[in-house]
């Protein structure tokens, strides 16, 4: 399993709470750093100096502050430093326009957050086990 | 006054010399304006109407030429008619305009030269009917329809922009509702598993209900959405498979509901011209409604068929359910209407309202009957039908 931390990207503190007490009670021991705008995960992601974060997963909201969750996927499949990265789209909307457009730039899944928590502790289950354990990732690094 | 009175047996008879003051007769009752002028544009000849349109007796007109009757630019023109005729050697007609005593009027005039012998034309010859009322009614015509295509054009930018407006609504509904909710739903079942020990039976009966309430308005916030995209979306004719997406709906729901044993009888082949992904929303909402309405019955058969009625493709959806009191049938397509308690059935009363539109929107129609305790049958086409055609 890897022990590479998740960037989840979320700028609903309620959510927060509710996504990291949904890894806990998966026991999914990652650590989670929270990028409450799009701004804020950039800086993780591609920073201008300093090291970059290089995590096992992003979980990236659509609707963000500043800068917005498409424009993020955007920029993160624009840069050799982070294009093979594993990024799960994980929002509430399921308009067909957001799914195509988050596909067509590059996500690897798209999940709707379901309303009833029990239903999104087992959606963040299967994305753990699929994400940290099943898949094999790119080798970290400049185009890898 | 004798003009020209050719008897019922003319046939037999030789027939009458017809003389000049027979024609000059004839030309003068005609409503029509006629008129001669020789080549350099004098007046040989004009006939009543003509007399009677400019005030002008015909003894005064005769030598004069139009330079010397109407302003310059309109007789510059009659002019211009004539040698036009003139030079052609033949027929020609056009539209040319007078005074009149309530303005300019216009006439459509056939001016033909007269010629000697030797081919020279030495007069034209026109003949003007006034076509004002015409032009006026044409002209109001055009008026009308302009303003029309620019009260379409205005209609449209205002309908496109509440589209638009509807869209963001939609949008934004489906994003920033849905978000309090999992707050409610999520942190109701913090409360559930953490202070369990604090929380007696009763305290957390009420935090389901809270649940449950949260549910039910994700519920209705989603088929809201659906009934807005029935609305919005763009439709898209294509072949559509209606058995294999009814196949589809039945294996979901069975999955969905592992506890009821329910038998989908679907017939094979029903296909159409429609929009796939609005059609199985229909088909989502019928059969979702049949299985729902079949769930107190222990053999509970739901089936899709296809019926033909003058030619119109009619696809049905019977279940042996619930049913439903007629006489509230025709409140059962609008948004929010139940006609069962929450109690009993649990539901938004959206999904009929979906269904509507989607089939309206196709141009089709749709059809509900029901006897309580027996079931329900509903009958729809997709296609437009002949005007007076009405679903059975």
């Amino acid at each position: 399993m890897s022990n590479r931390p998740i960037l989840l990207v979320e700028d609903n503190p309620d959510d927060v709470l509710l996504t990291k007490r949904a890894f806990t009670k998966n026991r999914i021991r990652n650590e989670i750093v929270v990028a409450a705008d799009g701004e804020q995960a950039l800086r993780h992601l591609l920073p201008a100096e300093g090291e970059a974060l290089h995590p096992a997963l992003v979980l990236l909201d659509i609707k963000l502050p500043k800068i917005d969750g498409l424009e993020v996927l955007r920029r993160i499949r624009d840069d050799d430093r982070t294009r093979h990265l594993p990024v799960v789209v994980l929002t509430t909307s399921n308009e067909e326009r957001d799914i195509v457009t988050s596909y067509r730039l590059g996500a690897n899944s798209f999940v709707r957050k379901p309303v009833v928590f029990e239903e999104f502790v087992n959606a963040v289950n299967a994305l753990g086990v699929y994400w940290l354990l099943i898949n094999e990732p790119a080798p970290a690094g400049p185009g890898g | 006054m004798s003009t020209g009175t050719a008897g019922p047996a003319a046939g037999d008879r030789p027939l009458v010399q017809v003389g000049l003051d027979q024609l000059m007769a004839l030309i003068d009752h005609t409503s029509a304006v006629i008129y001669m002028r020789d080549a350099d544009g004098r007046y040989l000849l004009v006939n009543r109407e003509y007399e009677r349109l400019f005030a002008l007796h015909r003894e005064d007109i005769v030598g004069l030429t139009d330079h010397d009757l109407f302003p310059e630019p309109i007789a510059d023109t009659f002019r211009e008619n004539d040698l036009a005729a003139i030079a052609r050697g033949h027929p020609v007609q056009v539209e040319e305009e007078a005074p009149g005593d309530d303005g300019l009027h216009t006439y459509v005039t056939v001016k033909f030269p007269l010629t000697d012998e030797s081919g020279r034309s030495y007069a034209v010859c026109g003949i003007s009917t006034d076509i004002t009322e015409r032009k006026r009614a044409e002209e109001e015509v055009r008026r009308l329809n302009d303003e029309l295509e620019m009260r379409v054009r205005q209609r449209t930018a205002e309908l496109e922009a509440s589209t638009r407006e509807l869209d963001a609504f939609a949008y934004s509904v489906s994003h920033d509702l849905r978000a309090p909710l999992r707050s409610l739903e999520g942190f109701s079942q913090v409360l559930l598993e953490d202070f369990a020990g604090d929380l007696d039976e009763e305290a957390q009966g009420y935090l389901r209900r809270i649940q449950a309430n949260v549910e039910r308005m994700a519920q209705m916030i989603d088929d809201l959405l659906h009934l807005s995209r029935a609305t919005r979306t763009q439709l898209r004719r294509e072949h559509t498979d209606l058995s294999a997406l009814a196949r589809d709906v039945a294996g979901e729901l069975t999955a969905a509901y592992r506890e009821r044993t329910a038998e989908f009888r679907i017939a094979d082949g029903l296909v159409t011209q429609g929009d796939p992904h609005l059609i199985r929303l229909v088909l989502q909402n019928l059969l979702g409604n049949a299985f729902k309405f079949t769930a107190h019955k222990p053999d509970a058969v739901i089936e899709l068929g296809m019926t033909r009625q003058q030619g119109v493709d009619v696809f049905t959806v019977r279940d042996n359910g619930a049913g439903f009191d007629m006489q509230y049938a025709h409140k059962m397509f609008d948004p929010f209407q139940r006609l069962h308690s929450a109690s009993e059935f649990e539901g938004t009363g959206i999904g009929l309202a979906i269904v509507h539109r989607i089939v309206v929107r196709h141009g089709g129609q749709i059809r509900a009957e029901g006897t309580p305790g027996e079931g329900a049958v509903f009958r729809f086409s997709l296609t437009p039908a002949p005007a007076d055609w009405e679903i059975r």
